[in-house]
């Protein structure tokens, strides 16, 4: 595995995480708990930020030739095909709020929805990158 | 030679080596012309094209 399809990994599954048990708070907390807080997203920021540069750290000490390399002409292809998916998903989810906007939802909800699709084109762009490579596209 | 080693010499990664050889992934042309002069032969006898694929 590539030290690429690593941090590929690593973005996927720490996103997932973190902000799932974000999106789960906001869930659970429901209507009550009014108001977008900063705080809890800042914290969840600061949590994701730690464990994807100490993972990455990590995988770079066990691998730091493939660490220090370059990406290479395949590596940008790769990224190039898995942005594309990704903006088309995201320009498709931003329609999709837009059109729901339409209907007066809380401020909230709508602040928490262009989170959550901000990260899941996010992660659906890692996604993306580690199909390709195990694919060896 | 190992991959390891031809991807050093034609700064690439060893997983896209790996592709090439797979026949999963078509090099550049730059990065084929590097190849073929690691190998010493003709651009033709390290590549070739079939019109099926």
């Amino acid at each position: 595995m590539s030290f690429r399809e690593k941090s590929a990994w690593i973005s996927v599954l720490s996103m997932s995480g973190i902000y799932g048990f974000y999106f789960w708070s906001v869930i659970h907390a429901g209507p009550k708990a009014g108001g977008f807080h900063f705080g809890g997203l800042l914290q969840t920021i600061i949590a994701l930020v730690v464990l994807q540069v100490a993972l990455t750290i990590a995988v770079a000490i066990f691998t730091p030739k493939e660490a220090k390399a370059p990406r290479d002409e395949r590596d940008k292809l790769i990224e190039l095909r898995a942005m594309r998916v990704a903006y088309s998903g995201l320009a498709t989810a931003v329609a999709l709020a837009c059109f729901f906007g339409a209907f007066n939802p809380p401020i909230v909800f709508n602040a928490n929805s262009l989170l959550f699709i901000l990260v899941t084109a996010e992660i659906l762009r890692s996604a993306c990158q580690i199909v390709q490579y195990r694919r060896g596209a | 030679m190992t991959q390891q080693e031809l991807a050093e010499k034609i700064k690439l990664t060893r997983q896209t080596v790996n592709a090439i050889e797979q026949g999963k992934y078509s090099p550049s042309l730059e990065a084929a012309f590097r190849i073929s002069a690691v190998f010493g032969k003709p651009l033709e006898s390290v590549f070739h094209y079939s019109q099926d694929e």
